[in-house]
């Protein structure tokens, strides 16, 4: 184990160097460069599930290529001198003033109406889709989070709150009623 | 906006984008303190067997025993165990050494290490089980702490979500960590690098938990739906039916025999767990559960009953994909598979999700005071939880080592807790003072919680290395240069 995760460092360590260089030069493109990169990247995950396992070993080769990873960020570090902060490149949230309602709406459609219609999607998949009940209880159950989490991001960031409403309700509705009709036999 | 004026391929319209990233920065605060509580206490969590060797240095961690000792620890743990209670005996083996045996009924609880001669020692981790606990339910109400920890699962799996599509230029500052510079753009750089180029491991991490958490809650529902709220049918399709009752008296049939009968079925695998039902009587089961080295949990199952026939023989190849996702869960969350090296890496990318959590906040506070709208009592109240939570987990281990019994360590960690965010809130001094003081505290802290460690028990490895590692990181913040600036 000791020396996949040795390993799984030294190769995301290498990856994210090929990939540094070739996204460093800004004044062409690098394609060769940025291919090696992925392609370490991705060998060390696929060393990872011949050596040790496939889900053992993945789980390893992601963890230790993200290490390897952030050791390149960390080691191409700049250090400034303090000063004001200037405008940024990045993106600005939106901002202005919001009505308390949208606020309370979009804590429902995000929170407990997010959470139902992420349910309703998840029942449904545990009693239509093929299969073993268990397999499907399970592919549900990790489908419920996902969704939900979904669900969250789209809520908050869409303006048209209404028709986040009307989609979650239905989805909730439909997917629950085909659930009961379904039942997991 | 700047952003939008490069010429960009991004899905998502710049107008989107920052609706998106409103959404970020909206959830984000909402759940900030608990998702970073809940990050801190499972990057601890993931080390909680080592961090039980260093609180009980004296019991045993054994490598190996043979089938007779395991046999006579079982006899004592049934002795002191009531009737009906079921025994949990973990085997030892080089990579993750100590013997356990669990005893646990809905009444009652108890935990030992075993010897290699088969001696209980009980365990008393009082620090390790404060972490679990803490991290798993919050110390809250079972329910409505797995809930609220779900809950956080989720909103983190949803802000990486939206955070990597609030993130145009993802590829283009992939490598890019400005330090020093602007407060916002270096706590940019810090969220934006270790929150991309984690986000596999993160992705993972937040799902299996938002699920454990959740679980409960999923299963009640489904329950409700499809079977007039009987969540023991749902259980059962994973779990084995209990045996007909039978409360006539019955000994345990041989338990080297069942282990040879058990490794001789599941060649290749090693004898990981056995667990032991209804000891004594006629509707006794042993199951005894086996672990491959290249498999993420133990899928290799025997079980036998009181006459020390078979009653159910599964291999990896019996196991349906949904009891083989169901089984990996908890190790892929938790990161106990795979010894010390995959334990350090989890701890490493835990530690840089709870700075991914602090800097999202803290990017929040600085834009407002770029844009003359500061918060200092809020920019106070972080600081407090940020630097504060550390510190207060320090204090409960120093409390956990003086005081090995008992809720000692709850309350301290709740009272101080309780007084940093009373303290901060209330107080007015700058935020960025209260940090440093904070961040002086937990130095000292973690130097003194080594060395009284050192100093109070006798050591073993695993110890050792705890208290070295609390040395050098309290001696090296201590040292580092800020300490030696006067406070801005």
């Amino acid at each position: 184990m000791l020396a996949m995760v040795l390993a799984g460092v030294a190769g995301g360590a290498g990856g994210a160097a090929l990939l540094r260089r070739a996204w460093t030069d800004r004044a062409r493109t690098r394609p060769l460069l940025v291919a090696a990169g992925w392609l370490m990247l991705t060998a060390i995950v696929l060393i990872g599930a011949w050596t040790i396992g496939p889900v053992k070993g993945v789980a390893v080769a992601i963890a230790a290529v993200s290490v390897g990873v952030l050791g390149v960020v960390a080691r191409g570090r700049v250090v400034r001198s303090a000063r004001a902060a200037r405008d940024s490149l990045a993106p600005e949230p939106l901002e202005g003033p919001s009505r308390a309602w949208r606020g309370v709406l979009k804590f429902l459609l995000a929170g407990p109406l997010g959470m139902t219609a992420a349910m309703g999607i998840a029942f449904c998949y545990a009693t239509w889709a093929p299969g073993d009940p268990r397999t499907r209880i399970i592919i549900g159950g990790l489908l419920m989070p996902l969704a939900w989490a979904l669900a969250m991001t789209w809520t908050l960031a869409d303006q048209r709150l209404l028709r986040a409403l009307a989609v979650l309700v239905g989805t909730t509705v439909a997917g629950f009623a085909l659930a009961a009709m379904r039942g997991l036999a | 906006m700047t952003g939008a004026k490069a010429k960009s391929r991004w899905p998502l319209s710049p107008a989107m984008v920052r609706a998106v990233l409103s959404g970020h920065g909206i959830l984000g605060l909402a759940f900030a303190a608990v998702i970073y509580l809940v990050c801190l206490s499972g990057t601890l969590a993931v080390f909680v067997h080592d961090l039980e060797r260093w609180e009980q240095p004296a019991a045993p961690a054994i490598t190996h025993i043979d089938d007779a000792a395991m046999k006579r620890a079982l006899d004592t743990a049934r002795q002191k165990a009531p009737a009906g209670t079921t025994l949990y005996a973990s085997l030892p083996s080089s990579d993750e050494p100590g013997a356990t045996i669990i005893a646990y009924s809905p009444k009652f609880e108890r935990e030992w290490s075993v010897d290699a001669q088969g001696a209980l020692t009980e365990k008393a981790t009082t620090f390790s089980e404060f972490i679990l606990n803490l991290h798993i339910a919050l110390h809250l109400p079972r329910r409505w702490g797995e809930f609220i920890v779900g809950l956080a699962g989720v909103a983190l799996l949803s802000s990486l979500v939206s955070g990597i599509l609030a993130h145009p230029r993802v590829l283009k500052d992939a490598f890019h960590l400005r330090l020093g510079g602007s407060r916002r753009l270096q706590e940019a750089d810090l969220h934006n690098r270790l929150g991309i180029w984690a986000l596999p491991f993160h992705v993972v991490i937040a799902l299996t938990g938002a699920l454990l958490g959740l679980s409960t809650l999923i299963v009640g529902v489904l329950a409700l739906l499809l079977y007039r709220g009987d969540t023991a049918k749902v259980y059962g399709l994973f779990i084995d039916a209990p045996l007909a009752v039978n409360a006539t008296h019955a000994p345990l049939p041989s338990l080297t025999a069942l282990l040879a009968e058990a490794r001789r079925r599941a060649p290749g695998a090693e004898a990981h767990q056995l667990i032991i039902e209804n000891a004594g009587r006629a509707d006794a089961r042993i199951t005894i559960k086996s672990e491959r080295e290249r498999l993420l949990v133990p899928q290799d199952t025997t079980s036998f009953d009181a006459a020390g026939r078979v009653l159910k023989d599964q291999h990896p190849r019996d196991l349906v994909a949904g009891t083989r996702i169901l089984g990996g869960i908890g190790q892929l969350h938790f990161g106990w598979y795979g010894g010390v090296p995959v334990r350090i890496l989890y701890g490493l990318l835990g530690l840089a999700l709870c700075v991914v959590t602090s800097s999202g906040v803290t990017i929040w506070l600085a834009r407002r005071r770029d844009k003359g709208r500061a918060v200092p009592q809020w920019e106070r109240l972080w600081a407090a939880v940020a630097w504060g939570q550390p510190l207060a987990l320090a204090l409960a281990a120093l409390v956990a080592i003086i005081v090995p019994a008992g809720e000692a360590v709850l309350w301290v960690w709740l009272g101080a807790t309780v007084v940093l965010l009373l303290g901060f809130g209330a107080l007015r001094f700058p935020a960025t003072a209260g940090a440093r003081g904070m961040r002086l505290a937990l130095a000292v802290a973690l130097v003194v919680l080594g060395t009284f460690h050192l100093a109070a028990s006798p050591t073993n490895p695993t110890g050792l290395g705890i208290d070295i590692m609390l040395l050098i990181v309290g001696a090296a913040s201590l040292l580092a240069r800020k300490y030696l600036r006067p406070l801005a």
